[in-house]
C-alpha cells in the first residue's frame, strides 16, 4: 500500500521551503513545518516533508535504515537518488540517532567547494529549553541560544566540535521532532552542556 | 493480444492514452471508482522534452518539447499509472483509473469488453480514416521513375 505525498506539491514545498530557510537563518530555534505529508516506517513526516521539498533526481541520499516501502515511496514522490555510502550522499536520514554513523562519515566539501557537502536530517526524540539544555552562538543568533535536543548519541556533540575546526567545511544539520525542525549550520557553535 | 501480463499492461496503457477523452469517459461511466481510492499522483501538466534522429541518420538531438499529463492512482492492492499527451487533466485520471482496475484479476475480463476493445475499434477506425484521407491525396508524377 503506498501512501500520497504533498496534496499540492508545488505550494506545499514553497510554504516548507521558506520555513527551511528561516531554520537555518535563525539556528537553534525550533520552527514548525506548515504542511507534513504522509510517511511510511520508519521516517517520520516531519522529515519527509524536509526529503520531498529539497531533493529531486539530481540529489542523493543515504538513508541509515533503508526499508523497501520508505525506499519505494521516496523513489516514486521525489524520483531521487539512493546513494550507497554515507560519504557520497547529499542529504543523510537518520532515522535511529543511537546507531547513527560518526559525523565526519558524511561529506564536508573541498576547499575549492565547501557546498559540496552533506546535509544530515536526524529524527530526535524532542526539543527542550531547561533540562540538559546546551547553549549555541554564531550567525543568526543574538547572544546565546538555550535548546535541549533529546535522543542524541553519547559524543554527538564532541564529533561536531571537532568538525569545527575545519571550517568552511563541515555538515549542516536538520533536526526534527513531531512537526519541528531546527537548523543548525556548521557555523554554530555549541558551547557546552 | 500477447499472453506475458507486462506486455498486455504495456498494450492497454498505450491504448488508454492514445484514445479519445471523450470516448474513454464514456466507456468509463459504467465503473464506479472504489471506495479505496488514493490519489497518490493528482494528475499534473509539465513538458517532455522528445529526442530523435528526425532524418533517421546521424545522432540523437532534441527537437521538441510536448505536453504530458501524468498522474498515479492506487485503488485496493493495484496501482494504476498513465501518462497521456495534452493537458486534459480528466484523461489522465481516467486512463490511471483504468490501468489500476485492469490489474485486478476479477475486473479484467469486463473492462477488456466493455473499455479495451472499443477503444481499440475506434483507434483503428481513426487510423483507417486517416490513412485513406492521405491515400486519396496521392499525386502520381508520371515524370518520375519510381523504384518499384
Amino acid at each position: 500500500m503506498m501512501l500520497s505525498a504533498f496534496a499540492n506539491p508545488v505550494f506545499d514545498s514553497q510554504r516548507n521551503f521558506r520555513e527551511l530557510l528561516q531554520a537555518m537563518a535563525r539556528p537553534a530555534a525550533p520552527r514548525e513545518l506548515p504542511v507534513l505529508p504522509p510517511s511510511p516506517a520508519p521516517i517520520a513526516p516531519a522529515a519527509m516533508a524536509i526529503l520531498l521539498t529539497l531533493c529531486d533526481a539530481t540529489t542523493s541520499v543515504w538513508l541509515q535504515q533503508p526499508q523497501p516501502t520508505a525506499v519505494d515511496h521516496l523513489r516514486f514522490h521525489a524520483g531521487l537518488k539512493l546513494a550507497e555510502r554515507p560519504e557520497d550522499a547529499d542529504f543523510a536520514l537518520i532515522t535511529d540517532p543511537t546507531s547513527m554513523p560518526p559525523l565526519d562519515a558524511f561529506a564536508r566539501g573541498d576547499l575549492r567547494y565547501p557546498d559540496r557537502s552533506a546535509s544530515v536530517i536526524v529524527q530526535v526524540a524532542g526539543f527542550g529549553a531547561s533540562h540538559g539544555a546546551g547553549k549555541f552562538s554564531g550567525p543568526g543568533i543574538r547572544d546565546v541560544e538555550t535548546l535541549a535536543i533529546e535522543g542524541l548519541p553519547h559524543g554527538f556533540w564532541q564529533q561536531r566540535a571537532e568538525l569545527a575546526s575545519q571550517l568552511p567545511l563541515g555538515v549542516d544539520l536538520y533536526f526534527v521532532a513531531a512537526h519541528q525542525v531546527v537548523g543548525l549550520p556548521r557555523t554554530t557553535r555549541w558551547l557546552e552542556g | 493480444m500477447d499472453t506475458s501480463p507486462h506486455l498486455a499492461r504495456a498494450q492497454w496503457m498505450s491504448l488508454l492514452a492514445q484514445s479519445d477523452p471523450a470516448e474513454l469517459a464514456a466507456a468509463m461511466d459504467g465503473f464506479a471508482p472504489p471506495a479505496d481510492l488514493t490519489w497518490l499522483r493528482p494528475a499534473q501538466t509539465g513538458l517532455y522534452m522528445l529526442r530523435g534522429r528526425v532524418g533517421g541518420t546521424g545522432p540523437q538531438f532534441n527537437f521538441g518539447e510536448m505536453t504530458v499529463t501524468r498522474c498515479s492512482v492506487q485503488a485496493g492492492d493495484h496501482i494504476g499509472h498513465a501518462w497521456v499527451r495534452g493537458s486534459n487533466a480528466r484523461h489522465a485520471e481516467l486512463a490511471a483509473l483504468a490501468d489500476a482496475l485492469l490489474q485486478d484479476g476479477e475486473q479484467n475480463p469486463s473492462l477488456c469488453r466493455d473499455v479495451i476493445e472499443p477503444l481499440r475499434r475506434a483507434l483503428h477506425r481513426r487510423r483507417d480514416e486517416a490513412s485513406r484521407k492521405a491515400a486519396a491525396s496521392k499525386v502520381e508524377f508520371f515524370t518520375v521513375v519510381r523504384g518499384e
